[in-house]
């Protein structure tokens, strides 16, 4: 799957996030390489968020570095980050439901007849693009005009992953983009992830709490926990229970049996 | 999986808009039948009682004058509906309006009345410490352009101040914009108060009177700049100067035209005289009818079939008349001032009143000159509005800074940027009305715009602004100030009802437009 294994497209290096007297993350080192769906799973609190947030630009880590493309990169905001090609779906997906696909493809990017706030917005253009996008992977709109709200999850979710890639995401950071949706819906939003994979300039780092979803789509797997690294592997290095042990913190599957019985 | 689900798509579930769906989903379409409903209802109540027409135009409501006055009062809310509705768009409220505008008012007259200074207090030290003033600017004679600008100057001021606040602080607009509501009413009434004091005054007044007419200076050959109706006003033999020098072709056209309009007072004075004559004759047939005395109804009826007056004879153009029809063609030599105050499409009404024969009044003069101006910046703003709320990157702004503030941020869009902008567009608007009054009826009043600032919001909702913002249109928010203007006139015209009763029209209708607009914002949500 892997089209050039040897070179990871976004690499961290002993990432630490202290917040105070705080540790979140405790020398995470990552590698996800283009056309690969990385799992990164691990317990609330494991540190997951906060390693997505210093991968995006939120803030920075108190120590370690990001490599992207090999090169060491520092980001002092959001935006840095995506202009290094680091795309970020959030689980609120930063959509305007009021206003139509369009609109919100290119929100804040909006292309316009001439350079200013106030030159007039190219519409046909954006409502094409926005169109051939989205039908890229995978779902056909009938109507650019619809307006976001009336559209399903999974269709959101394919907006807001279209509209990442078209502004020059090299690396996709989904952050649970299945937890909210009804068990079709997940379906379709893995087949949406599987078909940008099947691109192979991507990569794509899926956060999720979903074992079975991880295992369906997924070609590497990192587990955290307590702000650490606790074990890592492609699909076929790990098996059956492997994954549900690391997931829940390396606890053996007996263990927590015992725990259970009072 | 492989059933017949499968070639069933997600997209398929959203039915095809047919015509009128996309009509009946737009959010105007309910205050646009409202409007239609006070049109209709204005139209035929305002046609005098005992008459009969189809025609909505043949009342009061809709004759020349009606529709001037009307107009004017509904393009005046448009203008400060437009600032306040995109500021809710934004999902912000502006509520220091009112006081926007009897500030931006005072601050105008009093600018053209009394000058511009700048003074600096310090202290001074010398033979002990006290505070001394030291003028740096004083300009006395200001062009109404320049007094605009300052009066711009202080207004776009506090329209940032509030919007900094706002979006600096997190605080809720409402309660920053009350500030400016109670502050800036009180700065106007102190201002007014002490620029107003005269020797033998405790306080003045709080209003500016004695401006000159400013939009009707002219420029008058051998009298210089002078006001129209003092003008007019000039002795018999300076008019017939006038007169002299005019070419002949502007004389034989007025001529023309005043032969024209005191025809059309002499026959309708004759109208009145007939009318007044034959009605003792008719209540005498009443009675005579009324008595059964047959023979004396015959006698009254013939003497009203031969009944006639001698018509009156048209009055004779003198030249001082010349003068003065030929005064009142003079462009303003004060563009600007005419530009807020005055009237705009003259040529048509006269060519209403000349030619249409529909512009008259019941004693055979022209009725109304022409439009008020601030029908003109309405439109000029509504249509920069629109294009920049429907078809530029900063519409896009708007709405999705009130749609969803968090997803614009993270989208890069410049959401403090675009409030404090639309917190100073709100405070342009208001001085923009403030203009159009000022320059208008030449006086200033600390309590003008009082209450300005909810019925602007009130236009704005019953347009279709959601009040939690991200949804509506200009369109709507210019139907809205339509619905607003309309109902006070409809509502006076009913005959048997307290005028009052349209304000619980409005009522109703706010809180009905309300509730329409808070449905179609959650069922595009997708939570209904």
């Amino acid at each position: 799957m892997s089209a050039n294994a040897s070179k990871p497209l976004i690499e961290t290096r002993n990432l630490v996030k202290k917040f105070g007297s705080f540790t979140a993350l405790n020398g995470v080192s990552l590698k996800v390489y283009s056309g690969e769906v990385h799992a990164l799973l691990g317990d609330n609190g494991a540190g997951k968020s906060t390693l997505i947030k210093i991968l995006s630009g939120v803030f920075p880590p108190t120590s370690g570095e990001i490599a992207v493309e090999g090169e060491v990169v520092s980001f002092a905001s959001p935006r840095n980050a995506t202009e290094a090609g680091i795309g970020t779906v959030y689980q609120d997906l930063a959509l305007n439901p009021l206003t139509s696909v369009t609109r919100n493809f290119f929100l804040g990017r909006e292309l316009t007849r001439f350079k200013s706030p106030f030159g007039l917005l190219k519409m046909g253009e954006m409502h094409q693009i926005a169109m051939q996008e989205m039908k890229k992977i995978g779902i056909t709109i009938s109507d650019p005009e619809q307006a976001v709200g009336t559209m399903s999850g999974g269709q959101r979710q394919t907006l807001a992953i279209a509209r990442a890639i078209y502004f020059g995401a090299k690396v996709l950071i989904l952050d649970e983009p299945t937890s909210a949706l009804g068990q079709k819906q997940q379906m379709e939003v893995l087949k949406t992830i599987r078909r940008v994979q099947k691109l192979g300039n991507i990569a794509i780092i899926l956060i999720t709490h979903n074992e079975i979803h991880a295992r369906l789509i997924a070609d590497r797997f990192t587990f955290l926990s307590l702000g650490e690294v606790i074990g890592e592997g492609t699909s076929k290095d790990l098996e059956g229970d492997d994954i549900k042990r690391l997931m829940a913190g390396g606890a053996k599957i007996g263990d927590l049996a015992k725990e259970l019985a009072i | 999986m492989e059933n017949s689900a499968v070639s069933r798509k997600e997209t398929d579930r959203l039915d095809a808009k047919s015509f009128f769906g996309v009509i009946f989903a737009r959010p105007e379409i309910g205050p646009i039948g409202v409007m239609l409903l006070l049109f209709g209802m204005l139209g035929y109540f305002s046609i005098p009682a005992g008459e009969f027409s189809w025609n909505p135009f043949a009342g009061e409501g809709f004759n020349a004058l009606g529709i001037r006055n009307n107009l004017k009062v509904i393009s005046q809310l448009s203008i400060i509906a437009l600032g306040a509705g995109l500021l809710i768009v934004a999902g912000e409220f502006d509520l220091s309006i009112g006081s926007m505008i009897g500030f931006a008012g005072a601050c105008m007259a009093m600018i053209l009345r009394w000058g511009f200074t700048i003074i600096v207090p310090y202290v001074s030290f010398a033979g002990g410490p006290h505070i001394e003033f030291i003028t740096l600017i004083h300009i006395s004679d200001i062009s109404p352009i320049g007094a605009i600008l300052i009066t711009l100057c202080f207004t776009l001021f506090f329209g940032w101040l509030q919007g900094f606040i706002v979006v600096k602080s997190g605080l809720p607009s409402f309660i920053v914009t009350l500030g400016g509501l109670f502050f800036l009413r009180g700065l106007t009434e102190v201002s007014l108060r002490s620029f107003n004091h005269r020797p033998d005054q405790v306080k003045g007044a709080t209003t500016v009177t004695e401006i000159p007419d400013i939009k009707n200076i002219i420029e008058v050959p051998g009298y210089g700049e002078i006001e129209r109706e003092a003008a007019k006003a000039l002795p018999e033999k300076d008019l017939v100067g006038i007169f002299d020098a005019l070419p002949a072709s502007t004389v034989a056209d007025l001529t023309e035209k005043l032969n024209y309009t005191y025809q059309r007072v002499a026959d309708a004075k004759t109208d009145i005289m007939a009318s007044r004559g034959v009605k003792p004759l008719e209540r005498a047939l009443e009675n005579a009818v009324e008595s059964g005395n047959t023979q004396m109804a015959d006698t009254i009826r013939d003497k009203i079939a031969t009944f006639s007056i001698e018509p009156v004879v048209a009055k004779s153009v003198s030249q001082a008349d010349v003068a003065r029809a030929y005064l009142d063609t003079v462009f303003s030599a004060r563009p600007v001032a005419n530009f807020f105050g005055g009237d705009i499409l003259e040529p048509f009404f006269d060519w209403l009143y000349f030619s249409v024969d529909w512009n008259t009044n019941n004693f055979g003069n022209q009725f109304a000159q022409g439009l008020y101006s601030c029908v003109m910046i309405a439109l000029i703003l509504a249509l920069a509005c629109h294009i920049v709320l429907s078809r530029t990157q900063a519409g896009n702004w708007i709405y999705s800074t009130g749609g969803n503030l968090q997803a614009a941020k993270a989208n890069g869009v410049p959401t403090d940027k675009v409030k404090v902008c639309l917190f100073i567009f709100s405070a342009f608007c208001a001085t923009i009305f403030a203009a159009c009054q000022v320059f208008e009826v030449n006086t200033a009043d600390a309590a003008r715009g009082n209450l300005k600032e909810l019925e602007a919001i009130a236009a704005a909702v019953i347009g279709g602004i959601v009040m939690t913002g991200g949804f509506g249109t200009v369109l709507g928010i210019v139907v809205g100030a339509f619905i607003f203007g309309l109902a006070k006139e409809a509502f006076f015209y009913i005959p048997g009802i307290d005028g009052s009763f349209y304000r619980v029209f409005l009522g109703l209708v706010i809180v009905a437009s309300a509730l329409l607009n808070e449905n179609i914002r959650k069922r595009i949500m997708g939570t209904i």
